[in-house]
């Protein structure tokens, strides 16, 4: 039995030649990464058609509840001065979510590419450091870097990179163990299925030692726990970790 | 079909992914909250205009009521005004009648009393002319016979009785 877990497939090369980008890989990544985005952008037009002011639909309380969590989740988070941030959190949870759970349906997630989270991660840490030299100027930022002593200058600088890095390992690894476990487990329950199935003596015993009849319904239960939960707390954890960075950048 | 590296970065699609996700935050943006929050400042404004018109009613319904009070209170002075006033005219107009009716009774009582004085005056005359004319006649009849001893104290006795009845 041969267990293969391998990255994005690539449904067709652009050939670009631009140096460092290199050739344009239309990857699984990328056509899951549109899809969920015209997911998520279809249900908000769902949620938000026929809007009213007074005798809601239960629809239109789900969508202002989602609203007014965002907010909540913000502003609790950063304060008001971050209000403009709300929609930029809202996306990168979003999408993180349902990025994560597409793997359900058995679509491979954007999630479980690294150039996915070290997208997000990046934008972020842009974000964090535009917001030090915002709040004290590029001399306190770069004087930042020597805090407590100047001796610490080198790992004041491998801290602040470490940031985005184990922000996009941190979830890219939750969703890549996910994917790794599941696949191993649907291995091997195939090979006890076949070994179970295998003892019945015969030719019914051999037709049914091929179908992995273990596969159906146990690993559910495993995915409660590496696509439900994690899926949500490694959303919801990017998110959280977002919002604080960005206002302790702004506490200065 | 070509596989990527399970573990590495592929600079299109990192450029890519950081595209999609603020192509997604303006979706997001354009449609979940601005419409959600339009309709939450619109429901905003509409309860804040209840609020400040149901101020304004308790207002109006605090000065009516002032109003109100206020008559009230007019309309018990005056209603006191009117019963005291009543009173006192209904007092003024008792007590003169009293006053009449017991000058009327004094004035009936002093006619009815001079009335009296003068039937008994009356009466003492006739009762005098009946004794006259009575003497007369006892005269008379003494004259048309011997009236004995016994006879004429039967006589006096018979006038004392008949003065006694006619009194």
């Amino acid at each position: 039995m041969e267990v293969d877990i391998s990255g994005a497939r690539v449904f067709f090369t652009i050939h670009t030649n631009i140096p460092i980008l290199g050739d344009l890989q239309i990857s699984e990544t990328l056509v899951v990464s549109w899809l969920v985005m015209i997911l998520i952008t279809g249900l908000c037009i769902w949620l938000t058609h026929d809007l009213k002011v007074e005798n809601i639909s239960k629809r239109q309380a789900v969508a202002e509840m989602l609203v007014e969590t965002a907010n909540k989740f913000v502003i609790g988070n950063m304060g008001e001065t971050f209000r403009y941030l709300i929609p930029f959190v809202a996306a990168l949870f979003s999408t993180s979510l349902v990025s994560n759970l597409i793997s359900l349906v058995g679509l491979r997630s954007p999630t479980a590419d690294l150039s996915t989270e070290a997208a997000w991660a990046v934008v972020v840490f842009v974000m964090i450091t535009w917001q030090k030299i915002k709040t004290g100027g590029i001399g306190g930022y770069l004087k930042g870097f020597t805090q407590p002593i100047a001796v610490l200058t080198p790992f004041n600088i491998l801290s602040e990179i470490a940031t985005p890095i184990s922000m996009a390992c941190r979830h890219f690894g939750n969703i890549l163990s996910g994917i790794v476990i599941n696949s191993l487990i649907y291995a091997a329950l195939a090979v006890a299925s076949s070994a179970l199935f295998g003892l019945i003596p015969g030719l019914v015993g051999d037709v049914l030692a091929r179908i992995p009849f273990l596969d159906v319904g146990i690993p559910a239960i495993l995915s409660v726990y590496f696509d439900w939960f994690t899926g949500v707390m490694q959303a919801y954890i990017f998110c959280m970790l977002t919002t604080l960075y960005i206002a302790n950048a702004a506490e200065g | 079909m070509d596989v990527q590296n399970l573990v590495g970065l592929i600079p299109w699609t990192f450029v890519a992914q950081i595209c999609n996700l603020f192509i997604q935050m303006y979706l997001i943006k354009r449609f979940l909250f601005k419409p959600i929050n339009n309709i939450l400042e619109k429901r905003k404004a509409a309860a804040d205009a209840e609020i400040s018109e149901a101020t304004k009613a308790k207002e109006e319904a605090l000065a009516m009521k002032a109003d109100y009070e206020q008559n009230m209170l007019e309309a018990k002075t005056k209603a006191n005004e009117i019963l005291t006033t009543a009173q006192k005219t209904a007092t003024v107009q008792s007590e003169e009648m009293i006053r009449e009716a017991s000058k009327q009774a004094a004035a009936l009582k002093v006619k009815a009393e001079s009335d009296i004085a003068q039937e008994k005056r009356k009466a003492v005359n006739e009762i005098k002319d009946e004794i006259g004319s009575m003497a007369v006649e006892i005269a008379g009849k003494v004259i048309e016979r011997e009236i004995s001893e016994e006879d004429h104290a039967k006589l006096i006795d018979e006038f004392i009785a008949s003065v006694g009845e006619g009194a």
